[in-house]
């Protein structure tokens, strides 16, 4: 009754990618066209005969690229399976094999011959000066090589991988090969590059040089000299910067959980306004009020007397603002952990005469360990690539991620002095990330069981309970101040000179006007807005759906080396976006992989860099889900990818929101990497609004995020109805009040 | 209407050997069994006996390290679950809590390119079966638990699959609903004459349900064969007291003649089945029923002082103490004159000692 | 039907033939100035040719380093604006076409300099002088004099009071540091940059960034150049901009036409354009002060006027070579930025 088995002919999934593979290679252009992606103008300049827009099959045809070919015949290969079943050892075999010499080959002629025809020296000693180049590649190069990669993964499914499910094996490939060519290639390309000297060589001891150059690891600030080290500026303040959001994040969560609060709600709006705010402008509000000329200063200086002074400028302005940015982030990780914390362990404690200090103390702390090493090496992260705030706060103290931009965008240029400076900045992360989880070690802070538990969380003792009102009334007035001056700024003609209020911001940014061709759309925002809203629109989706498979092969697949597998995927988690940016500059810029100036690029950098959160999410919520589901569809005759489709993505639906609000956001609020990134075509708001900034525009920059909040908070709004709520009466009530221990971060670094 | 029939095919295990990771110890260590078309047979063990892994080994949800899985002959030791004619009633149901009755019943239907009206029927008729016609629209939150279970059944069993499978299914329930669904489930395998595996640990449901019993135990068949055989026969120590409870006794065979072993308990001689034993040392299991408690000094018996004796309602209980270590007795005569700190002697019923290997 | 079908088939022939012919005129430009000023160029070119133009705007030293790697492939077919150095650079590794415009009679002497110092294979387009802008009201409420020369820089009142960017990272800043060499000597001048070491507040790291902070009151006194000081008394700051007493050193803005270019007849075409008093006039529209090297072009009132200023004779060969530069940045680096403030 379920027999799949067919006789004689090919399979026809191998049919399938073998006709992708045929398209790729004999139909559609090999190398990348000018106009980009998804423009179609190829069509008429000369296609499919001139050198430039040729598949590889009519190049070959006329002589040219020959080192093409055997990707041809490798595409042809699988016909010498006709008749095979699946079950023939020789099927997977052969599949394999083609899969992997065509994926492989594919890649090393795109690393062996570029722009200047051999790129290796030792083929250029082989083989002599080879008289030809070849672009980046493009459609046709894109389709064969997933091609290639899906023959591979039918071949392994066929010899037994993972079950013999050829929906998970092709899965694992595909992350495999995108996180190896968006995450890791990039990585290496950087890494490679701190190795070059001016004269193109590489040289390991200029890098040293380099590495231990004294602006980056002067000690000078403590033996009284003028300044310290860029590094040691950027972890002190990271360090700082964790302590205190965790601090911060927990007297909040506390104070939501364990007093009686009642505006929690509130509270958690509130904590959102800085997420969604792009960088730049709480720095920017921060020294309209308290720079030297500062609205906050100038009443003090008049009110006492005092000589304003530059105190803002520097690691002072950088920690407040950094700190009204990140403490959300803390917050939104360790209510879930506070929330998860099992009250009947704080009342068994009780019970054993403890009193609500030894508690507090000895059991709800300690079990909060996860979420506090989370929190802390969030906010780490954030601060390390933070980009925004140093810009404008900075001062003279500077930090690796400004350092790293002005590296390359300042009139030293120098890609391997940016990259030296961006593996200084990965090291911190990836040892903070180490760090944490040695600190965690294999202690299991797990208190639910999935059972119902009935208690009640105690309350905090009575001083403390004070001081975390104390801390957070204060908190809470100081973020609607400087929020409220971000609102009043965007009304004012120019600040600090012409207080008069006027509308005139928003219409030069968002002015829309009519012509003949219907909206004609004459605020100088508009473009950027747009390009920016297609982005975020395009990669949120496409990351929460790469990250949910990714946790579904996680959480409900085995497979060898998944924890390489699983360091992999979570590996962007702790790379700052600067670095990221870099690496995407430098590995992108020239063939195999031409990207830079596309809006590609933008989209794959924000998929790969938020990738770990819906990963995350995922993980999470599928752990909620009961396996016999996923099982028991299995029996019932629905394969793993139905199986996916019709069980695992309903019941996944609020980490859909969640992983699509968030790639969202980040997507629209992103600076670090894109900055890098952004071309004249392709100008993202952020982007924007430093070009803005640094025209002290400051009217248009407050105006612009003024609005880009309100969409976003519009557009989240809209998520969350499109995907709507799984609708799975009782059991769904009770599974979503039953808390869960959180001990997963909710939001990655960088910003 | 369509009318649910059997496609029922046998089950066939050779030297089946199932390991986790890099785990050193075998989930599953070379096992060899054969389960015939149309009946129930029952894995029955201690939890971690590998009964479970053999199941999923049969639907597919896990894969063989080594050896051989046949259905209805054909081999399908790689196939994955899709790919196999098994359906499976698991522990927690595993109903889609996002869909109807209907659309669960129906969801198997879906993928084994049925018509759209034949889908419709057969769902109708599956709940039919198990007495749910007219729960169709209902979500699984807004059955009872028992309900539930039959949707899980009824859904497993509408794909008429070769084999059925259960895992545990009643474990969820109350004890008298537990009775009553095991009843069904039994009714329905004959009426359909199914080939049914059922992984059970709570032998009283075994006994009641199964055709046959397959007793596992640290990753091998400890015993296979009928209720009855089990109960009456058991192979070892461990399916003795694993099957009802048991007094195992260290014993001796003096001899051994056509068949029948003379064997000794302390001072008591008696005469059983060698079930092909040497002479040599031996035990005897006998059934705490098969026990019975006479006045101190009768004959045939073996001295002992009573400990306690409880009252349990339709039985009374007895701890005795013996040179042999504490027996455990029960008899239906409540009203036996027996008082703890009493001196008795036990003796055991005819047919009640069963050799066992020491 | 047949015949239907034919007839709609070449039509569509046609209007594709049609749309590709009108899509082969374009350029693209490279451009090195800020973000409204190359938006106005692009507009502007497109308007008055029908050409498309596909900009990709990045600083002059991006792009020197993107001409250089596209070198065997070019993508770009002209360059426009930025600092001469990477410009000269260019022309000296050949990575730049010789091209002789019929407008150069138009031209200031600086700029026909400019292009003779690279064998005619770059020209200026725009310059602008060093100089510094200062906070009026700031500097009224400290009780500070009205700076007028460098010297007056150094003076302790102003300790604290001036920003300028680091030039390690901005071309402005060592625009600066060479000024001072050629102006003072190498000696005096490292010894002026010592003593303006302990006034400055801050050493930003974008070359524009000080007369910002300045406008903002954020810091008294800010060194730029004098257009980007002049833009912020155009948007309204209480700026003053100030041509230092004792003469200064100063940039042209260049253009280069890309060797091996796939559009060159649309690259000249460009590049006539761009010399044009026309299109050099409408600079000041959007903020850019820069004067322009067209002498019939029309200047904003608010542009510096360059023969009024006491300029140096910069030797931009010199200064902009890497090892002259590299050789000071690392003896500021090493003599200036460590001492204590």
């Amino acid at each position: 009754m379920r027999s799949r088995d067919f006789s004689g002919g090919l399979h026809p999934t191998v049919i399938l990618w073998m006709a992708v593979g045929m398209l790729g290679f004999a139909v559609l252009p090999w190398y990348g066209v000018e106009d980009g992606f998804f423009g179609l103008s190829w069509l008429f300049e000369g296609y499919p005969l001139d050198s430039k827009l040729a598949p590889a099959l009519v190049l070959n045809l006329k002589g040219e690229k020959l080192w093409l070919a055997p990707l041809g015949l490798l595409l042809a290969a699988p016909l010498l399976l006709w008749g095979r079943q699946k079950s023939d050892p020789l099927f997977g075999k052969l599949l394999v094999a083609i899969g992997a010499a065509g994926f492989a080959w594919l890649l090393f002629q795109g690393f062996a011959i570029g722009l200047r025809g051999w790129q290796f020296g030792w083929l250029q000693s082989l083989f002599g000066e080879l008289g030809d180049r070849q672009f980046g590649m493009g459609y046709g190069a894109l389709l064969v090589g997933l091609a290639f990669l899906f023959l591979f993964s039918i071949g392994l499914a066929a010899r037994g991988a993972v079950g013999g499910d050829v929906f998970v094996v092709s899965t694992i490939a595909f992350v495999v090969a995108s996180v190896g060519l968006f995450i890791f290639m990039p990585i290496l390309q950087m890494l490679a590059n701190a190795l070059i000297t001016e004269d193109g060589s590489y040289s390991l001891t200029t890098f040293l040089g380099k590495l231990s150059s004294p602006r980056l690891w002067s000690l000078d600030c403590l033996a009284g000299g003028s300044r310290c080290g860029v590094a040691w500026n950027s972890l002190f303040l990271a360090v700082l910067v964790g302590v205190l959001t965790t601090v911060l994040g927990l007297v909040f969560a506390l104070m939501v959980t364990r007093t009686g609060f009642r505006h929690g709600k509130l509270l958690r709006a509130l904590t959102v306004l800085p997420i969604i705010t792009p960088p730049f402008v709480i720095g920017l509000a921060i020294i309209l009020l308290f720079g030297l000329s500062g609205a906050v200063t100038q009443t003090f200086s008049e009110l006492f007397g005092i000589q304003p002074t530059r105190w803002i400028y520097g690691l002072p302005g950088l920690l407040i603002a950094q700190l009204l940015a990140f403490t959300p982030i803390a917050f939104l990780v360790l209510i879930g952990v506070v929330e998860g914390v099992s009250p009947s362990m704080e009342e068994a404690a009780q019970t054993l005469r403890a009193n609500r200090w030894q508690t507090f103390w000895t059991v709800s702390l300690p079990l909060m360990r996860p979420g506090l090493a989370n929190a802390f090496l969030l906010g780490f992260i954030e601060s390390m690539a933070d980009f925004g705030n140093p810009l404008v706060l900075g001062g003279n103290f500077d930090v690796l991620s400004t350092e790293i931009f002005f590296a390359i965008v300042g009139a030293q240029n120098d890609e391997a002095q940016a990259a030296v400076l961006a593996i200084v900045l990965l090291a911190f992360t990836l040892l903070a990330f180490y760090a944490q989880r040695f600190w965690l070690g294999k202690k299991s802070y797990t208190t639910m069981s999935g059972k119902g538990d009935a208690g009640m969380h105690p309350e905090l003792p009575t001083g403390l309970k004070r001081g975390v009102y104390g801390v957070a009334g204060f908190w809470v007035a100081f973020t609607i101040f400087v929020y409220a001056t971000i609102f009043y700024g965007s009304f004012v003609k120019l600040w600090g000179v012409d207080h008069s209020l006027t509308f005139a911001h928003y219409v030069k940014a968002f002015a829309v006007g009519w012509n003949e061709f219907g909206i004609h759309w004459k605020g100088s925002a508009w473009s950027s807005f747009w390009t920016t809203l297609q982005i975020a629109l395009i990669s949120s989706p496409l990351t929460a759906a790469i990250g949910l498979l990714t946790a579904y092969l996680l959480v409900r697949q085995n497979f060898a080396g998944k924890n390489a597998f699983e360091f992999g995927t979570m590996l962007s988690f702790a790379i700052p976006g600067t670095v990221i940016g870099v690496s995407y500059v430098i590995a992108f810029n020239v063939p195999p992989i031409e990207l830079t100036g596309t809006g590609i690029i933008l989209v794959l950098s924000f998929i790969f860099r938020n990738m770990p959160v819906g990963v995350r999410a995922g993980v999470a919520s599928m752990s909620q889900i009961d396996k016999s589901l996923d099982e028991s569809s299995l029996t019932l005759g629905a394969n793993s990818w139905q199986t996916f489709r019709k069980v695992v993505l309903p019941l996944l639906r609020p980490a859909i929101v969640a992983a699509l609000v968030y790639s969202f956001v980040r997507a629209m609020t992103a600076i670090s990497a894109i900055i890098f990134l952004v071309s004249a075509r392709y100008d993202m708001s952020t982007s924007y609004i430093v070009g803005r900034v640094e025209n002290n525009e400051y009217g248009i920059a407050i105006a612009y995020s003024a609005v880009l909040i309100g969409v976003m908070l519009a557009v989240v709004g809209l998520m969350q109805l499109l995907v709507g709520r799984r609708n799975i009466g009782r059991r769904g009530h009770e599974l979503s009040q039953s808390r869960t221990n959180v001990s997963q971060p909710a939001f990655s670094g960088g910003g | 209407m369509a009318e649910i029939k059997s496609n029922a095919a046998s089950v066939e295990f050779r030297e089946v050997t199932k390991v986790y990771g890099k785990s050193p110890v075998p989930a599953v260590n070379n096992v060899s069994l054969f389960v015939e078309a149309g009946k129930l047979v029952t894995l029955l063990g201690p939890s971690g006996c590998g009964k479970t892994t053999t199941l999923r080994m049969i639907a597919g949800l896990e894969m063989a390290t080594r050896g051989q899985i046949l259905i209805g002959g054909a081999d399908v030791t790689h196939l994955p679950a899709t790919d196999r004619d098994v359906s499976m009633v698991f522990q927690s149901y595993a109903l889609f809590p996002h869909m109807t009755v209907n659309e669960n019943v129906e969801y198997g239907l879906k993928f084994s390119g049925f018509a759209k009206k034949e889908i419709g029927d057969r769902a109708r008729a599956g709940l039919e079966l198990v007495g749910l016609s007219g729960y169709g629209g209902r979500l699984p939150s807004e059955l009872s638990g028992g309900q539930q279970q039959r949707v899980a059944v009824a859904r497993a069993l509408v794909l008429e699959p070769q084999v059925l499978l259960f895992d545990e299914p009643l474990s969820n329930l109350d004890a008298k609903l537990r009775r009553r669904v095991r009843e069904e489930i039994r009714d329905i395998q004959t009426k359909l004459g199914l080939t049914v595996v059922y992984v059970t640990h709570d032998q009283e449901e075994a006994l009641a349900v199964s055709d046959r019993i397959i007793v596992m135990n640290n990753a091998v068949i400890a015993q296979d064969g009928t209720p009855r055989e089990l109960y009456d026969a058991p192979a070892d120590a461990f399916v003795a007291d694993f099957i009802g409870e048991a007094n195992i006794f260290d014993c001796e065979i003096a001899s051994v003649a056509d068949g029948l072993a003379n064997v000794r308990l302390g001072g008591l001689e008696t005469k059983l089945d060698a079930r092909g034993m040497a002479p040599g040392p031996a035990k005897l299991a006998v059934r705490p029923s098969r026990i019975e408690i006479k006045p101190a000094g009768s004959a045939r018996t073996i001295p002992g002082r009573l400990d306690k004796v409880t009252y349990v309602g339709s039985d009374l209980e007895f701890m005795v103490g013996t040179e042999f270590g504490e027996v455990f007795a029960v008899s239906s005569d409540v009203d036996a004159p027996f008082v703890p700190g009493q001196d008795v002697g036990i003796g055991f019923a005819a047919r009640g000692p069963v050799l066992i290997r020491a | 039907m047949k015949t239907v079908l034919l007839r709609s088939a070449a039509l569509a022939a046609l209007m594709m033939a049609g749309g590709a012919s009108a899509q082969a005129e374009s350029l693209t430009l490279y451009c090195s100035a800020d973000e409204a000023w190359c938006q106005q160029i692009k507009t502007g070119f497109e308007e008055k040719t029908g050409i498309t133009v596909d900009m990709t705007r990045k600083s002059s030293g991006e792009t020197y380093a993107q001409v250089r790697a596209e070198a065997s492939n070019p993508k770009g077919d002209v360059w426009w604006g930025g600092t001469g150095d990477p410009h000269l650079q260019a022309a000296e590794e050949n990575l730049t076409e010789e091209y002789m415009s019929p407008m150069r009679g138009e031209l200031h002497d600086w700029a026909i300099k400019q292009a003779e110092a690279a064998g005619n294979k770059t020209i200026g387009v725009y310059s602008g002088a060093l100089g510094f802008g200062y906070n009026k009201d700031l500097l009224a409420k400290n009780g500070l004099p009205e700076p007028k020369c460098w010297a007056d820089l150094t003076k302790p009142e102003f300790k604290g009071q001036i920003q300028i960017a680091n030039p390690n990272s901005s071309g402005t800043a060592y625009t600066t540091l060479a000024t001072m060499v050629q102006l003072m000597g190498e000696d005096k001048g490292f010894e002026y940059m010592k003593a303006l070491h302990a006034n400055i507040n801050q050493y930003t790291k974008s070359g524009s960034a000080p007369i910002k902070a300045a406008g903002l009151g954020e810091t008294t006194v800010g060194i730029v150049f004098m257009h980007d000081a002049v833009a912020q008394t155009a948007a309204g700051f209480p700026i003053v901009t100030v041509a230092p007493c004792e003469g200064t050193g100063y940039e042209i803005g260049s253009m280069s036409l890309i060797k091996g270019a796939r559009n060159p007849e649309a690259a000249k075409k460009f590049y006539d354009w761009a010399l044009s008093a026309e299109m050099q006039g409408k600079a000041k529209d959007v903020k850019s002060f820069q004067l322009p090297s067209n002498k019939a072009a029309a200047v904003s009132e608010l542009t510096p006027d360059l023969s009024t200023i006491k300029l140096i004779d910069y030797d931009f060969k010199k200064y902009g070579s890497s090892e002259e530069r590299k050789r000071l940045l690392s003896k500021w680096d090493t003599e200036v930025s460590t001492l204590p403030q």
